[in-house]
């Protein structure tokens, strides 16, 4: 890796401090397991001068519930995630999606907040400078998107228009049908913003100076039942070809609640308003759930290569209905 | 580069590994660590403990496993510069130095025969001792899911998860 | 059976306990004073002349030592037939070496490569291998009009084989009840993916005397082939442990020869270790292979006749494509009785990274596309595989062209008993419910079930030598060039010679693979461990036995033939009261040296069979692979650990998993690899093991004195075609290429209603 300077950070108000003096200049390191990778492979036109390890703010490694809900810092490592009891009891989706990322050892580094700010995975995007040159694509300044017309198997089939890299992490997709809110720190102050704010076309909406602190998540119904699933070649390692989440509640046979989000189809986690909006007041029938599924996958324009990311989609929104 | 903030205690680096605890200056120097080093690459090469291998340096085939604070990490995508405090333990350390015995998962590694070329197998013993730290007596399903991170394309897998389930029968 | 004290039983592995420990140097554990590291800089263009090139800049920055270029690098060339320079002034893909860099650390290293200024001229590119054909494509290199490679290998002999013709095509369609024909490829250009990427360390003696240390699979091979290659020098090689190589890291002047060109240039030690995603896309990965192909058959499963074309993509340049393809071309026989055929391979170079020698050595590439080929005949005949394999597998007495050219005879075994063995254990006759029927039906998941099969006569391939020499203490070491590719094999070598000198194993030692001490070896490969390395191993040691008992015989007043040996002692036949230690015959200051050679022998082909189950999700697309059972006869079982290992092997590597998520994708507007890192490119994990099992027969070969054979490099051979033939009966469609993705499954399934296309593309 090519050199930078380093510093262990003390408090949030440091590393604004840090971020605000180097202008774009310096980057934060959570886990790294994101970071580092993107380091080595020198993927980015701008290399960073300074590294900011932020591991060491460790009040932002909790988890704690109050009366609105759980409140999780943003250094949380995903392992945290998966063994608090807190989680399990209330909100068991986070913990369902945690134990689906990457491998064991990757989970005991990798931080919520880094989980969430973690860059695409797109192919042309990774591609590693080493072997003749990182590529260069609207996602960094450039002026085509060759995954367009290219190798598109895993890339989006909504909502896409320059950039058509999806989302990758898995926990803002279960944090988005909870209806989390993220606590941003920066130069300006404090703001909070809902998970599915978040995301924009090409990447977040933090500016140079600011970071995640902390992730807010509202106590759900403690009747909805909470379902995640995850299409993957492989069970570990490998990235959501497309993802599922929902939250429903049924009450003497009537879904009365529907949330359901699709992630990895888009830059962003996808709330299927539609498909929800068809459900509540009804029975779940296969037929209804069905339907369902079909309206939440109306708007979707497959490129050259990802169509059955299309009946993916739909298996796992019906699934995930059904499972509930 | 930019202006370096760095504060006077930054200047060195104290590692624990395996017990043994070494001094390094800070820097791009020959025998120094420089901020952007992994701790795989310290251990290997400024430590010559090079049990512990890199074979993807991304994070995605669990050669480079050591243990932290007693949890499975990746050392290719950890900087060493933030392992300070830590107690980092690695292939070499486990076992009695003191008598030279070697630990069970390693013997019963050896008597399953369970590796082939044996790149793979530091790291898969290093995630095997994380495991039953934490839990002494994993069923076979919760052995593959701890393991589930390391690579071996020579599909030793089998023979390794008999003598994982070898050892915890005898209680880790 | 005999009952031996080592041979059959698990004994520990040689290095066990360094490779638990850590201990183990493995290429890139080693560094030597004032050692140097190489970088490569790497072509962006699939093709393209280099009309300048500038280093000035590179070379100023502190801490480089050397920067070459095609201008002033060695004339060493590699390749089959030698066609590949270290550096030339034409890239031919993406990935292709520009420069080298020599430096004090990797990151300078790196950093000067980005300080280097070349402007290139772009070519048109060509990756298919027909386009690659076409009068008006792009040429990769002068000498070979048409990108085709000439044919044969000279290597294997004055005639070697090139194809597959054989009787009269035309006698066949006349005896034929029908005639099927069909295209399938295997394209999906799979990475054996070891987990030690390419390495070697480089050291000059003088301008003439190179040493090379290297993570090569076949060191001894690698001298040889270095010193043809590079002219006048010597070369001394030494192996050290392979992290894994599944063939790839046999041949490995391609990451030598940059390192020697440096050490050469600096007259210091330089190390290359690759990168993974250099490992992924500037290294080797399997050939592409595509069949045009027609059977003929009848109602009883015998086949008349067989032709085809078979379109071999080679990437960037030949490595061993040619010998993979003769290999091959012996393999069909041996699979197929067939009195008619017309098999023609052709040989193509195109602009992605080269093929080279990977487990399954053409035969799997081959069998990936002929099998399917040869199941719709068996669809159409309503035969079960199992049975038309077991029919046409070769027998004892039977004869095959082999590489070399020459018509041979099979003096071996007939693999009846293991088909039978496997089918059994499988559950073949339960499962199996006719072609294009799911075994059973479950919601939305099928299961389906298919068979592949596999088998060399290359177990007998090329010479091995070696000397084993007996020291006065009882002890025996082995002077072998063979190094430790994770098979074992360097243990298995050692139990032979204990059991021959009935010493314990722990007396019995072998010499580090180095080409300076050493005999002849050709190295681990083509299952010729146990039948070649070991026959020459066995002779030896029972050549110095023999001169032992020659100088011990005077001392008992008896012939030499009279005596036997047992830890040390030499007795008297049936008298061990009388008994001498071997000291009594090679004094204090001297031993015995006994000399063994094996020369080549293709009368005995092996043979592996693949069971396997896979379960498919038809609202998903997913395959899963359920269960997987190996069958094979190898005469007699060396080590049991060790061979379950390597049948279990038939996952990766290429292998198995090649049929249901391992590829390499080329984005063929850039000519670039797209999954150069160990997340995109996939391989098997823990979390997701198939039941498997294996039937092994030991009928006695008439190989060596343990009448045993290798089988560890077909493992995984059989399995891809099997796994295709598995989903084709979950789904009752069939699928024409690999690997088997959900987008496949759902577009075959027709599910993919917005995008009606199969295949790649
Ligand atoms: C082999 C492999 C497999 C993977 N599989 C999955 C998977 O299946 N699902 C999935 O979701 N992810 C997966 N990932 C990605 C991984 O989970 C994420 O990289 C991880 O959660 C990131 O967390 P981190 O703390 O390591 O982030 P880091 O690498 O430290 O940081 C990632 C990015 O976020 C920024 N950042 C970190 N924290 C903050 C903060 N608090 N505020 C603002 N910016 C911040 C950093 O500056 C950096 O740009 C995989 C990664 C690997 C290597
Ligand atoms: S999808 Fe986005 S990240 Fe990928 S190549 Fe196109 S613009 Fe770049
Ligand atoms: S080398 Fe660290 S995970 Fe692969
Ligand atoms: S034993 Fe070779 S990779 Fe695991």
């Amino acid at each position: 890796m090519k050199a930078f300077a380093h510093i262990n950070a003390c408090s949030v108000g440091e590393v604004i401090q840090l971020l605000a003096k180097y202008q774009g200049k310096a980057k934060l390191n959570a886990g790294g397991t994101d970071l580092l990778g993107v380091l080595k492979d020198r993927i980015l036109p701008d290399y960073p001068e300074l590294i900011i390890n932020i591991k060491t703010i460790t009040q932002l490694n909790s988890i704690e519930e109050n009366d609105e809900g759980l409140r999780i810092g943003a250094l949380t490592p995903l392992i945290n995630i998966i063994a608090s009891p807190l989680v399990e009891k209330t909100y068991s989706i986070l913990k369902e999606a945690a134990v689906t990322v990457a491998s064991p050892q990757i989970r005991n580094m990798a931080t919520m907040g880094g989980n969430l700010c973690q860059d695409t995975r797109c192919w042309y995007y990774r591609y590693p400078d080493e072997i003749g040159g990182m590529i260069k694509c609207f996602r960094k300044g450039g002026k085509t998107c060759p995954a367009v017309t290219g190798e598109n198997r895993y890339h989006a089939i909504m909502e896409a228009r320059k950039c058509f890299a999806v989302c990758p992490s898995d926990m803002a997709v279960v944090l988005t049908v909870l209806g989390a809110t993220l606590t941003i720190a920066g130069g300006g102050g404090t703001r909070d913003i809902s998970v599915e704010e978040f995301f924009t076309p090409m990447g977040n909406v933090l500016v140079p100076d600011e970071m995640i602190t902390m992730i807010n998540i509202p106590k759900p119904s403690p009747v909805a039942s909470q379902n995640f699933l995850k299409f993957t070649l492989r069970k570990p390692i490998d990235f959501a070809i497309v993802s599922a989440a929902s939250l429903i509640t049924i009450d003497r046979g009537i879904c009365t609640d529907a949330r359901v989000i699709l992630g990895a189809v888009a830059w962003k986690p996808i709330r299927v308003s539609e498909a929800e909006g068809f459900l509540r007041g009804k029975e779940l029938t296969e037929e209804v759930i069905a339907e369902g599924a079909r309206l939440a996958l109306v708007g979707a324009k497959p490129l050259s290569k990802n169509a059955y990311k299309v009946d993916i989609a739909k298996t796992l929104v019906k699934r995930a209905v059904a499972g509930c | 580069m930019g202006e370096i903030n760095r504060s006077p205690y930054e200047s060195t680096i104290t590692l624990t590994v395996n017990g043994d605890t070494h001094l390094f200056r800070l820097g791009e120097g020959c025998h120094e660590v420089s901020p952007s080093h992994t701790l795989a690459f310290t251990l290997r090469e400024r430590l010559g403990l090079t049990g512990t291998k890199i074979s993807c340096d991304r994070g995605a085939c669990g050669c480079c496993t050591v243990m932290m604070d007693g949890k499975a990490v990746l050392s290719c995508m950890l900087l060493t510069v933030e392992c300070e405090e830590k107690v980092i333990s690695t292939i070499e350390g486990l076992g009695d130095p003191i008598t030279g015995s070697i630990d069970p998962i390693q013997q019963s590694f050896i008597d399953h025969t369970a590796f082939q070329c044996g790149f793979c197998t530091p790291g898969i013993i290093m995630s095997t001792k994380a495991l039953l730290t934490e839990n002494p007596s994993p069923t076979r399903g919760e052995v593959q899911e701890a393991l589930a991170g390391n690579f071996c394309r020579c599909n030793s897998h089998y023979h390794v998860l008999d003598a994982v389930m070898a050892v915890t029968r005898k209680g880790g | 059976m005999k009952d031996y004290r080592f041979i059959g039983k698990a004994t520990t592995r040689k290095d066990a306990l360094d490779i638990v420990t850590g201990k183990t140097k493995f290429i890139n554990d080693l560094s030597f004073p004032n050692m140097l590291y190489a970088k490569v800089l790497r072509s962006p263009f699939p093709h393209a002349l280099i009309k300048s090139i500038d280093t000035a800049k590179a070379m100023k920055l502190p801490g480089v030592k050397a920067v070459l270029t095609y201008k002033d690098i060695p004339d060493w060339m590699g390749g089959l037939p030698r066609h590949v320079r270290v550096l030339d002034s034409k890239v031919r893909y993406v990935g292709d070496a520009v420069a080298l860099v020599a430096a004090e650390t990797e990151e300078i290293g790196e950093e000067a490569l980005r300080l280097i200024i070349v402007e290139y001229e772009p070519l048109p590119a060509v990756y298919d291998v027909e386009e690659a054909m076409q009068p008006e494509a792009p040429q990769l290199y002068e000498q070979f009009p048409g990108n085709v490679l000439p044919r044969g290998i000279r290597v294997f002999g004055p005639n070697p084989l090139q194809e597959v013709v054989i009787g009269d095509i035309d006698q066949g369609i006349a005896e034929a009840d029908f005639i099927v024909e069909g295209t399938y490829s295997y394209e999906n250009i799979p990475n054996p993916l070891p987990p030690e990427s390419p390495g070697a360390i480089a050291v000059w003696e003088g301008e003439d005397t190179l040493t090379v240390w290297s993570a090569s699979q076949g060191p001894h091979i690698l001298k040889v082939a270095l010193q043809k290659m590079m002219g006048s020098s010597n070369v001394r090689s030494m192996g050290s442990p392979v992290g894994g190589s599944y063939g790839s890291k046999y041949m490995s002047w391609q990451y030598v020869f940059p390192a020697a060109a440096l050490a050469k240039a600096t007259r210091r030690p330089v190390k290359i270790c690759y990168g993974r995603a250099e490992q992924l896309a500037a290294f080797t990965v399997r050939l592409g292979s595509r069949i045009h192909g027609k059977v003929g058959m009848k109602m009883d499963g015998s086949v008349t006749f067989l032709e085809g074309d078979w379109f071999v993509n080679t990437g960037a340049f030949s490595e061993m494509a040619q010998g993979m393809v003769a290999v091959g071309c012996g393999e069909a026989q041996l699979m197929l009785k067939c009195a008619n055929w017309n098999l023609k391979p052709k040989v193509v170079c195109t602009n992605r990274t080269a093929s080279g020698q990977v487990r399954g050595f053409g035969g799997q590439e081959l069998k990936c596309a002929l099998v399917p080929i040869l199941t719709l005949g068996m669809e159409k005949a309503n035969i079960d595989p199992v049975d038309f394999f077991k029919k046409n597998y070769v027998k004892p007495g039977e004869g095959y062209y082999w590489r070399d050219g020459e018509w041979w005879v099979s003096k071996g075994i007939d693999f009846t008993n293991a088909i039978e063995e496997g089918a059994r254990v499988f559950g073949w006759q339960e499962k199996w419910q006719g072609w294009l029927k799911p075994s059973s039906v479950e919601g939305t998941k099928r299961r389906g079930v298919g068979v592949g099969v596999h088998g060399n006569a290359d177990v007998g391939e090329d010479v091995s030598e070696a000397f084993v020499r007996l020291d006065p203490d009882g002890k025996a070491i082995i002077y072998s060039g063979l190094a430790e590719h994770g098979t074992g094999q360097r243990s298995n070598i050692c139990k032979m010679v204990a059991e021959i000198l009935q010493i314990p194993l722990e007396w019995v030692s072998v010499t580090a693979a180095d080409s300076s001490i050493n005999p002849f070896e050709f190295g681990p490969v083509g299952s010729r461990g146990t039948y070649a390395i070991g026959s020459a191993v066995i002779e030896a040691a029972e050549k110095a036995k023999k001169q032992l008992f020659d100088l011990m015989a005077p001392k008992f007043k008896v012939t030499p033939e009279e005596l036997e040996t047992v830890n040390g002692m030499v007795y008297v036949k049936g008298k061990d009261e009388e008994k001498l230690p071997w000291i009594a015959g090679l004094g204090y200051h001297g031993t015995c040296l006994g000399r063994g050679r094996f020369q080549p022998d293709f009368t005995l082909p092996n043979f592996m069979m693949i069971f396997t189950e896979v379960e498919v999700d038809t609202e998903t697309g997913k395959v899963d692979l359920i269960k997987v059972v190996s069958a094979t006869d190898v005469g007699q079982i060396i080590d049991p650990p060790s061979l379950i290992n390597q049948l279990n092997g038939c996952l990766g590597s290429a292998g198995i998993d090649s049929a249901l998520f391992e590829e390499t994708v080329l984005d063929t507007r850039l000519g670039r690899i797209m999954n150069p890192n160990m997340i995109d490119y996939k391989w098997r994990t823990f979390a997701e093991l198939p039941e498997m099992e294996h039937a092994i027969l030991e009928t006695p070969f008439p190989s060596h004195r343990f009448h045993a054979i290798g089988v560890g490099e077909i493992a995984p051979s059989p399995g891809p075609s099997a796994v295709l033939m598995a989903v084709a009966n979950a789904i009752g469609v069939r699928i024409y290429d690999y690997p088997l993705t959900p987008d496949k499954i759902l577009s075959a399934l027709g599910k993919m209603d917005t995008l009606k296309k199969g295949g790649r593309g």
